[in-house]
């Protein structure tokens, strides 16, 4: 079943009649089926991270339609779409976003909390997460006395304590070593697996990329390749690095992979 | 040069942001300005400085003034600086030295200082003779004409020197603060967010205490010993109402965290966003506390002064006009005097200043002696008593006694007490006695003496026929009679009333003009009206912008948490809640306070002022209607301020 359609997205920064206009997007169309895990690759500044907030509503295309669960988003006022983002879409942002005032804890209920949830549901869905991500004996301090890949796994459980039905995860792994990296794709793939929820992960890291079934590289705005994962993991991670090579602007994670 | 160039340019482009702070330095140049052109100007000082007392209050006004000016440009400078630590530390991270840069702050603060003096002055120099006009308008009923008012180049220069002299200061300090500014927390500082007060139950406990303390006291009922603990009262609430944003309102702040409400989307985030401000703006919260009740406490009474000062006057003095003399000459220059100035006699009636010494047991009635050997009553028979009562200026009930009967007229406050001691008892003459069946609660009839005592007419003639009355000292010399007169406009009549001074004045043994009354307390009144009108925009003004300014600061630093939340997906609407509850506290809670605060303060003012002012049974109650007008009044100026900041402060997070 098909839960994300994107149709005809273009996106162009910069005012219509300056000359300094920028086409960060080119006429992407794409389908997502539900329960996919798909990973997005492509050099920097190819236009990934706007791709991800027009696919979660921060930002509106220029041209186009973006379809989530037969809900066009374009026809949506801006009070539905904030529902619609509470409700089904989790973000790992790149930068965290984790709020400075709040302990760990409160961050990653907040979504909850905007929601109106019961405290004790809060806390028995954030108990479990927590544990598995391993960040239960932070869980009081705030984010300036934490690491940064604590933020980001905090970051992570914000965005998936909801159950959202489309997570977007822009470079999860970025700051993480790879034991915690890899923690957290593991909480990915078993959020995939066992809520059906769908993600859309952006990453620099081959590794990381190697989890999903299917990856679509982006270059200049436009999609470039797609690949599927077959049945050998180690032969879609070399097929990875093949693109990627071409592409540029991946890490090597060769060594990476073999270590492990 | 170089550095002027970049002096000008960051002033330009930061224009907008720091217009407030501009605002706030050409308002206290104004301030400043306009207090001294005041006490330069020939006409006010004339008519302040013959009392010393005047003079006092008015300096007591400017030190306060100029203290709060200080208070007000160092911490809106210290908020200057630390919004600009990033800024700077980008150019100490480009190999600028610190002696550049504290160059580069002083320059800057010279000329926004600069520009500042020139726009407060020019509006103060527009402002002083409305400013005066308002003063001398409100304290002095007749003023009429026009106030000279010439720009003394004195007072230019008295302004602008100090101020040049604090701007440099200030703009010097600039290079010590950076000297003290890591690099490291430089650039930490926009991310990090202010260490938390965790707050301290026992701070708490203590604060309240503290203002406990000093309400109580204050509440006290005994004028003179309030006066004595005046200072006390003053430090116990000022060190509690600092200690309470300390310790108690964290303490207070995370009580709520623990609550369930709390996860409520909203009330988690501006709990949690206040409370991390709290550190910064703890201090700014007391400061205004205090300075809102002591503004909103002097307009308060300087207005209940105001508006009560016909109802005083005529409590204090009980008719337009009266005088005691036997002096028929006296009595015919003062009716040509009203004929000279065409104005209407309502009502006039002589009367002897009647005395009985009637016998009664030794006792104590609402804190009055009774049956003591100089006892003494005033009296009167019941027409002549109602006589009086019609022509004094309030509407009194007319007494009414029965034969055997007799009315007790005493200024008490408590009449009740009074009846309660009173009613029953006998008044024994030399041979008759009278039953006292009521009292009153007025002293206007007494004309000298404690008590007043009226009778049936006839009884009054019996008495007479007794002896039991008298008209004549020992030496057998008559008193002398009273004349009391109504008239027509009696507090407007200026020239009339100048006249009958003129008449009055050493030719008769005492008389009272509510006129003369009036002016005085006028005078003295409108004076602390106008101080705390003048105080209270001056304190709203600086410590309404101050908290703009701080809220604006932390505005920029919340920016990125508004974004955040927006992409997790928070209502607008739930945006517009959660900024109200982040602002309101932070402007109100201190106002609250300082209402509470003035509230006790005015029940101090009631127990020293206004209960022995007012005739009434309860003063408090009038005094809190009047202060509930001027806490109105200011709330909404205050609001507005609010309004504005909101805005603001929307506009930067959006
Ligand atoms: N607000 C903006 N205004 C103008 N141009 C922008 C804006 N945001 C992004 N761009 C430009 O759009 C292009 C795509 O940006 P985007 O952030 O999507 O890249 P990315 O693929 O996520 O890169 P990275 O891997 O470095 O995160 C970039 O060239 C960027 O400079
Ligand atoms: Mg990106």
């Amino acid at each position: 079943m098909e839960i994300l359609r994107v149709e005809n997205i273009s996106k162009v920064y910069g005012t219509k009649r300056s000359a300094k206009q920028f086409r960060a997007l080119n006429n992407i169309s794409f389908s997502v089926k539900k329960g996919e895990f798909l990973g997005v690759m492509g050099p920097s500044g190819s236009g990934k991270t706007t791709l991800l907030n027009i696919i979660g509503s921060i930002d509106r295309p220029t041209t186009g339609r973006c379809i989530i669960d037969g809900q066009d988003l374009t026809k949506l006022n801006k009070n539905q779409l904030a529902q619609h983002r509470i409700k089904n879409i989790g973000f790992i942002f790149q930068d965290y976003n984790l709020l400075e005032t709040m302990t760990l804890k409160e961050n990653i209920i907040l979504p909850l909390a905007l929601h109106g949830y019961k405290v004790r549901e809060m806390e028995a869905k954030l108990a479990r997460l927590s544990h598995d991500l391993g960040i239960t004996g932070v869980l009081d301090k705030y984010p300036y006395e934490v690491s940064g890949g604590e933020q980001q796994r905090a970051a992570a459980c914000r965005a998936v304590i909801t159950n959202p039905k489309i997570i977007l995860a822009d470079e999860p792994t970025g700051n993480l070593d790879s034991k915690s990296g890899r923690a957290l794709l593991d909480l990915l793939t078993l959020i995939n697996q066992k809520y059906q929820a769908t993600i859309l992960m952006v990453t620099h890291d081959v590794f990381a990329a190697s989890y999903c079934q299917k990856i679509m590289f982006i270059r200049d705005g436009e999609i470039y390749n797609e690949l599927y994962a077959g049945e050998s993991k180690r032969q879609f991670f070399d097929a990875i690095i093949d693109v990627m090579s071409v592409l540029g602007g991946a890490d090597n994670e060769a060594d990476y992979f073999s270590h492990s | 040069m170089k550095l002027i160039t970049l002096a000008i340019r960051n002033i330009k482009r930061s224009f907008s942001k720091y217009a407030m702070y501009f605002f706030a330095l050409s308002f206290s140049v104004f301030t400043v300005y306009s207090f001294l052109a005041l006490m330069y100007n020939d006409q006010v000082m004339a008519k302040f400085t013959y009392s010393d007392r005047y003079r006092a209050m008015l300096i007591s006004f400017g030190v306060v003034i100029f203290v709060f000016v200080a208070f007000f440009l160092i911490s809106s400078n210290n908020s200057f600086i630390r919004a600009r630590k990033k800024e700077i530390s980008t150019y100490s991270l480009f190999g600028m030295t610190n002696r550049k840069i504290g160059w580069l702050l002083f320059v800057e603060t010279m000329i926004v200082g600069s520009a500042a003096l020139v726009v407060g002055l020019a509006v103060g120099i527009f402002a002083s003779k409305l400013i005066a006009m308002i003063l001398l308008n409100l304290t002095l009923t007749h003023f009429v004409g026009d106030v000279e008012f010439s720009t003394a180049p004195k007072v230019v220069y008295l302004t602008v020197v100090p101020f040049l002299l604090v701007f440099g200061v200030i703009g010097l300090t600039g290079r010590w603060v950076i000297g003290r500014f890591e690099l490291i927390d430089l650039f930490k500082a926009n991310k990090m967010p202010e260490t938390r007060f965790k707050g301290s139950i026992l701070l708490l406990l203590f604060s309240l205490m503290l203002m406990g303390t000093g309400y109580y006291l204050a509440a006290w009922r005994d004028p003179l010993l309030l006066m004595m603990l005046a200072l006390p009262i003053l430090v116990l609430v000022i060190v509690g109402t600092f200690l309470f944003f300390r310790g108690g309102l964290p303490k207070i702040l995370s009580w709520l965290q623990n609550r369930r409400s709390y996860y409520r989307g909203d009330n988690l985030i501006a709990v949690s966003t206040f409370n991390h401000r709290l550190k910064s703006i703890s201090g700014l919260m007391a400061a205004i506390a205090v300075l809102s009740a002591v503004a909103v406490t002097v307009i308060a009474s300087g207005y209940t002064l105001y508006a009560t000062v016909e109802k005083s006057t005529y409590d204090a003095v009980g008719y337009d006009l009266y005088f005691y003399t036997n002096d028929e000459q006296v009595l015919h220059d003062v009716r040509a005097a009203f004929a000279e100035h065409d104005v209407a006699v309502i009502m006039e009636h002589t009367t002897y200043r009647y005395q009985a010494r009637p016998r009664t047991d030794m006792f104590v009635a609402a804190e009055w002696e009774f049956g003591t050997p100089d006892t003494y009553y005033r009296i009167y028979p019941q027409s002549e008593f109602n006589q009086l009562l019609r022509a004094a200026r309030e509407r009194y009930p007319q007494a009414d006694v029965g034969k055997g009967e007799a009315v007790l007229a005493v200024r008490t406050g408590n009449n009740e007490l009074l009846e309660k001691e009173w009613v029953g008892r006998k008044l024994d003459f030399s041979n008759s006695s009278l039953t006292v069946t009521a009292c009153m609660d007025l002293d206007i009839t007494d004309f000298g003496a404690y008590y007043t005592v009226v009778v049936n007419d006839s009884d009054f003639t019996a008495l007479m026929e007794n002896g039991d009355i008298i008209t004549t000292d020992s030496g057998k010399s008559p008193f002398d009679r009273v004349t009391v007169v109504k008239y027509e406009n009696p507090l407007g009549s200026h020239d009339l009333n100048r006249r009958l001074n003129q008449v009055l004045a050493g030719r008769v043994s005492s008389y009272r003009l509510a006129y003369n009354h009036y002016i005085d307390a006028l005078e003295n009144f409108g004076l602390v009206c106008f101080i705390g009108f003048f105080m209270s925009i001056v304190f709203i003004l600086m410590t309404a912008s101050l908290l703009y300014f701080k809220q604006i600061m932390a505005a920029q630093e919340e920016r990125h948490l508004y974004q955040t939340l927006r992409k997790i997906g928070i209502r607008p609407q739930q945006e517009a809640r959660v900024i109200t509850k982040r602002l309101l506290p932070v402007f109100f809670i201190p106002l609250l306070l300082g209402f509470l605060h003035s509230i006790f303060a005015m029940k101090s003012a009631d127990t020293m002022v206004f209960s022995g002012m007012l005739a009434v049974e309860n003063s408090y109650l009038i005094v809190l209607k009047f202060s509930a007008a001027m806490y109105l009044g200011y709330g909404l100026v205050y609001g507005i301020f609010y309004l504005i900041t909101r805005r603001q402060y929307i506009n930067i997070v959006s």
